[in-house]
């Protein structure tokens, strides 16, 4: 076990009329290598536990242990060297006014001190050509571009990229196909099962697409209300149908969202 | 005309650090930090007091940059532990530096008398001459400040500064520790200022209590009018610091130029208060215009793809 989240409490506006339980009580271990996928409905808490394990929110209770080191309250920042994200917004995980070139000589230093050497040596170019040049959208030509310039997919695969530079051991990926359209989305998703596979961490990929949350990863987690309510492995995740999903969250008293809903119009 | 153009440079130069400094919280940090009219005043009472106790001219000029920095930490500090925003913890300093200031001085406008400047040998030649001597003076420091701030822009600290006024989400999911760079940039830029205001008191000959009111604006004002000319963005270093440079003169040259045609001294906030209205219009107005050739540009790029450009 190398990934655990240990009776995890995540509460908004504690004691307030607007509180918002998140995460209840919600208990977790990813193995080394393991591709998990996360369905369930808005407000499950899917974001909420991929950012208790990023950093960006801190839970009220119980613990995140990473290769049995507690980092539950090491902030997001610090913890970055190995946990790497890619987030929903394809316009969040990039800086746009910045070059390529500066966007991936960010990504170079994390997990290491950063000091007065330059950012952009030769060698740190050469290296990124050739991460670059595997995506095949020849962005290796245009390393001075601003990311801005780039599109929707463009951005999602250099994050990728960028994720995978300072070779994390947790990769989290919250809903990153989510603004793409189908076919970048496809790319995209082969892309994240090869950056995954190349770099043998752990994986941990919220969808609303029920055929990827099935047709990807070794592990599928159903999430409903703050809580972990199926997990399938092995056998079980692969007997397991659209249908079925379907009917373990709507089962769990939620209605499905409109977008779960619009993604498996689209799939049928 | 030569006259007009001394003058600009002798009084835009000093200019140059301190709106760099506002620069780098203004747009490289995305953030407005009031502390620089009062740090500026500061720092300039640290070179005039430094300069009385009979410290040479360059080393008194560290000191206004210690004495700046200094207030940069207690807005930064401010920020942090009361958690409260830049732009208030900046302007609480503004306001209780002035108290400050004027403690430290222990009189309104604290003159030089017959202390050693950095200038005061140039006092023998004719007025075109001196203010050259001096401007080629001011111009030694300004470069080597303009330098050392393009190439730290270009380290991995540079970078994570930049990266942080753009996209701060991603910058900490980057490993960048904001709040330390938050330091950094007010401590910086409050820095740059008391250098900047250090020139200006060894110019002049005397510090004065109230010489920072209005350097927030005008510093704003430059910016703008440099990025009018230079069109800076986040990986373009060098039109950084060329943007900080010619916005600064340009905008002293509209100064000098109000004072030489006769207008008294009292229209200059007038005079700067139009300058950035002027300089606003004409960013909102030319902006849509280079958009539009920006567009057409890319427009022409797409129908003859580049091939192999170059990377060197």
């Amino acid at each position: 076990m190398m990934l655990a989240l240990e009776h995890v409490d995540l509460v908004y506006n504690a004691g307030r009329a607007d509180e918002v339980v998140a995460l209840r009580d919600l208990c977790l271990e990813l193995d080394r290598g393991e591709f998990v996928t996360i369905v369930g409905t808005n407000g499950a808490g899917k974001s909420s536990l991929i950012q208790a394990i990023a950093g960006s929110a801190r839970p009220t209770r119980g613990r995140v242990r990473l290769d049995g080191r507690d980092i539950t309250r090491l902030p997001d920042y610090r913890r970055a060297d190995q946990v790497a994200r890619v987030f929903d917004d394809p316009r969040a995980g990039t800086a746009p006014e910045l070059s390529i070139e500066d966007n991936l000589a960010l990504a170079m230093s994390r997990g290491r001190r950063r000091g007065l050497r330059f950012a952009l040596t030769g060698a740190r170019r050469a290296v990124m050509r050739d991460r670059v040049a595997g995506l095949g959208l020849g962005l290796e030509h245009r390393l001075r571009d601003p990311v801005g310039l780039l599109s929707a997919g463009q951005r999602q695969s250099l994050t990728m990229i960028m994720a995978a530079l300072a070779a994390p051991s947790v990769l989290l990926l919250d809903e990153h196909l989510a603004a793409l359209d189908p076919g970048t989305s496809a790319t995209v998703l082969e892309l994240t099962r090869s950056v995954a596979r190349e770099l043998g961490c752990t994986a941990v990929m919220v969808t609303h697409n029920m055929d990827n949350a099935l047709a990807t990863g070794s592990r599928l987690l159903v999430m409903s209300r703050g809580r972990v309510i199926a997990d399938l492995s092995g056998e079980r995740k692969a007997q397991m149908t659209v249908q079925g999903l379907i009917d373990a969250i709507t089962g769990a008293g939620d209605s499905l969202s409109d977008r779960s809903a619009l993604a498996e119009a689209g799939n049928n | 005309m030569v006259n007009v153009l001394v003058d600009m440079l002798v009084t835009g130069l000093p200019l140059v650090p301190v709106f760099l400094g506002i620069y780098t919280v203004f747009r490289v940090r995305a953030d407005f930090d009031l502390t620089v009219e009062g740090s500026f005043v500061t720092g300039g009472a640290a070179c005039a007091l430094a300069l009385l106790h009979g410290w040479p001219g360059w080393l008194s000029l560290i000191s206004g940059l210690a004495a700046g920095a200094a207030c940069g930490l207690v807005t930064s500090a401010l920020h942090l532990l009361l958690r409260i925003p830049v732009l208030l913890a900046g302007l609480i300093m503004s306001i209780g530096l002035f108290s400050v200031n004027l403690y430290v001085m222990g009189t309104p406008t604290l003159s030089l008398g017959t202390a050693d400047t950095l200038f005061s040998r140039f006092s023998s030649l004719s007025y075109v001459q001196a203010g050259l001597a001096t401007a080629a003076v001011m111009g030694g420091i300004v470069a080597v400040v303009l330098v050392a701030f393009a190439l730290f822009l270009r380290t991995e600290v540079g970078l994570a500064l930049r990266a942080t006024g753009v996209n701060a989400r991603m910058a900490r999911s980057q490993g960048v520790n904001d709040r330390w760079l938050t330091v950094l940039s007010l401590a910086v830029a409050n820095g740059l200022a008391g250098v900047g205001a250090a020139m200006t008191v060894q110019y002049q000959g005397y510090a004065d209590v109230n010489m920072g009111t209005g350097t927030f604006v005008a510093g704003v004002g430059a910016v703008l009018l440099g990025e009018l000319l230079t069109r800076p963005s986040g990986s373009k270093i060098i039109r950084i610091v060329a943007c900080v440079l010619a916005g600064t003169l340009a905008y002293q040259l509209v100064l000098t130029s109000a004072l030489r045609i006769g207008l008294p001294a009292g229209d200059l906030k007038g005079v700067t208060a139009l300058t950035l209205v002027v300089a606003i219009a004409a960013e909102r107005y030319l902006g849509v215009l280079g958009d539009s050739a920006r567009r057409l540009r890319q427009a022409a790029q797409v129908r003859v793809p580049r091939t192999g450009q170059e990377t060197a």
